[in-house]
């Protein structure tokens, strides 16, 4: 039987030529949190714009639950393996249309968007005093930062790949993003799949995987 | 029509006296610009002369193959300057620029003289060749500012268009905002001059229809089918061509290629 996620090979080279990923493949069972780790500068973001489609990769093959998904069907892999980016981008405009524009897209026309768990969960995440009419330029970098995640939670695609999604958060609410994250991932048909540069969280991990040298490997 | 007055060499010549004039400034305050404004009139004198006589032969035969020749050369020269102006360009961006020089010719231009105009026979050159000289010039700015835009919009705000891509937008989804940002760009001079026409500006083609003696209500209505003929033109442009450079930077797949970016030439 295969895994319930599997993807690659990926190969990239950063701009000065140097071998980041050199024909990696990821591939692993559901229900469980898996972490990778690495120098930093080794290619972790690299591997994640892989793993969610971002980078061009015309030769990698993918396939979730079963699926494969390729051309014209990767905007639904991306929707279902999505991306909870480092520097927590934002669209131009208010907290809600921030969470809120995957479900006014192709991809979110049968999801609901569920105002009442977007609120529990900000209160959740320490936002609660953040209006949702409020311009998201105006919102400072750790507040960007658990409104990405929580767009991400909301949306709740069948894997999570979240790039230190835990960074820059003070540690009260960086265990209760990991609460939340862990609850998501240990579920029959979810995944959760995370850069971390901290030993301490990766250590919640089911599977810890470390990027080096452009080769994915297991850590004992 | 015939009751101007017909300017023969020696008016050019008294003429000349005011870009020497000109010159004459520019040595006195010592702006240094005299040699690029004798070069620049030069230019203009050899540019318009050859235009000039090339009319002359094409109005005199009113071959419509000439006309049609002499159209396509027109649209070749339009698109190599709209993508010369662009500080961003890409593999295939001049086959761009002329597809859509040419499309939008076809249609507005095909519209303005064969329906509106009604130019009898259809390839009329004293009316094809300025109408569409119109288009094209006009044309030209809108479509070069609208890649400009496209393009520094895929560059500046990559991590919002990307972000609608990593919640499954398709490319239409995608390049939704960066193509309403372009075609709004490639608008703006030609909403402006609409807007300020007659009352800040008098237009260039109302002003030379005058001085060649037509009625000031004739001139009237040549510089309002032109305008709308232009923002027709530039509207369907910018549309146009952001759609085709679209293509380059995001296939089915929705992958953004920024990587097909070059800084050099086409």
């Amino acid at each position: 039987m295969s895994a319930f996620l599997e993807c690659g090979p990926f190969t990239a080279a950063d701009g000065e030529g140097r071998i980041l990923l050199d024909g990696v493949t990821l591939s692993t069972d559901d229900g469980q949190f898996v972490s990778i780790e690495g120098p930093s500068g080794g290619g972790k973001s690299t591997l994640l714009r892989h793993v969610t489609a971002l980078a061009y990769a015309p030769n990698a093959a993918r396939q979730l639950d079963g699926e494969s998904y390729k051309g014209a069907e990767l905007p639904e892999w991306r929707s279902r393996v999505n991306l909870v980016a480092q520097d927590a981008p934002m669209i131009a405009g208010t907290v809600r249309e921030n969470l809120e524009f995957p479900f006014c897209q192709r991809a979110g026309r049968e999801k609901p968007f569920d105002d009442v768990r977007a609120a529990a969960l900000m209160t959740q995440v320490g936002l609660e005093r953040l209006p949702f009419d409020r311009e998201v330029r105006t919102l400072s970098g750790g507040e960007r930062h658990r409104l990405a995640l929580i767009r991400g939670l909301l949306w709740n695609p069948s894997v999570i790949v979240a790039d230190e999604p835990l960074a820059g958060l003070d540690p009260e609410i960086a265990s209760v993003c990991l609460d939340l994250l862990l609850q998501f991932g240990r579920r029959p048909g979810r995944l959760l799949v995370c850069v971390l540069h901290d030993p301490e969280m990766s250590a919640h991990a089911d599977r810890r995987l470390r990027l080096a040298n452009g080769h994915l490997k297991g850590v004992a | 029509m015939s009751d101007f007055i017909e300017l023969g060499p020696l008016q050019l010549v008294l003429a000349t006296v005011l870009i020497v004039a000109a010159g004459v400034v520019s040595m006195a305050l010592q702006l240094g610009v005299e040699r690029r404004l004798g070069i620049a009139a030069l230019r203009t004198v050899i540019q318009l002369g050859l235009l000039g006589l090339v009319l002359e032969q094409i109005f005199a035969l009113r071959n419509p193959v000439l006309v049609v020749g002499l159209l396509l050369l027109m649209t070749a020269f339009a698109a190599r300057e709209a993508v010369s102006r662009a500080s961003r360009h890409y593999r295939g961006i001049l086959v761009d620029a002329w597809l859509t020089m040419a499309a939008t010719c076809l249609v507005v231009g095909g519209m303005v003289t064969q329906v509106v105009v009604g130019v009898d026979p259809w390839y009329e050159p004293q009316y094809v060749i300025p109408l569409l000289g119109m288009i094209l010039g006009n044309s030209l700015t809108g479509i070069s500012l609208c890649l400009d835009r496209f393009m520094d919009h895929l560059v500046v705000r990559s991590a919002e268009v990307e972000l609608r891509i990593a919640f499954g937008a398709t490319r239409r989804e995608a390049l939704a905002a960066p193509l309403r940002d372009a075609v709004r760009t490639g608008m703006i001079p030609i909403v402006n001059s609409m807007a300020a026409a007659g009352i800040v500006s008098l237009p260039g083609m109302m002003t030379g229809q005058i001085l060649a003696g037509s009625p000031p209500l004739q001139a009237v209505a040549y510089q309002i089918v032109v305008m709308f003929m232009i923002a027709a033109a530039v509207a369907l442009g910018a549309m146009l061509v952001v759609v085709l450079a679209g293509r380059h930077f995001m296939g089915v797949d929705a992958t953004l290629r920024l990587d097909r970016l070059t800084t050099g030439h086409s």
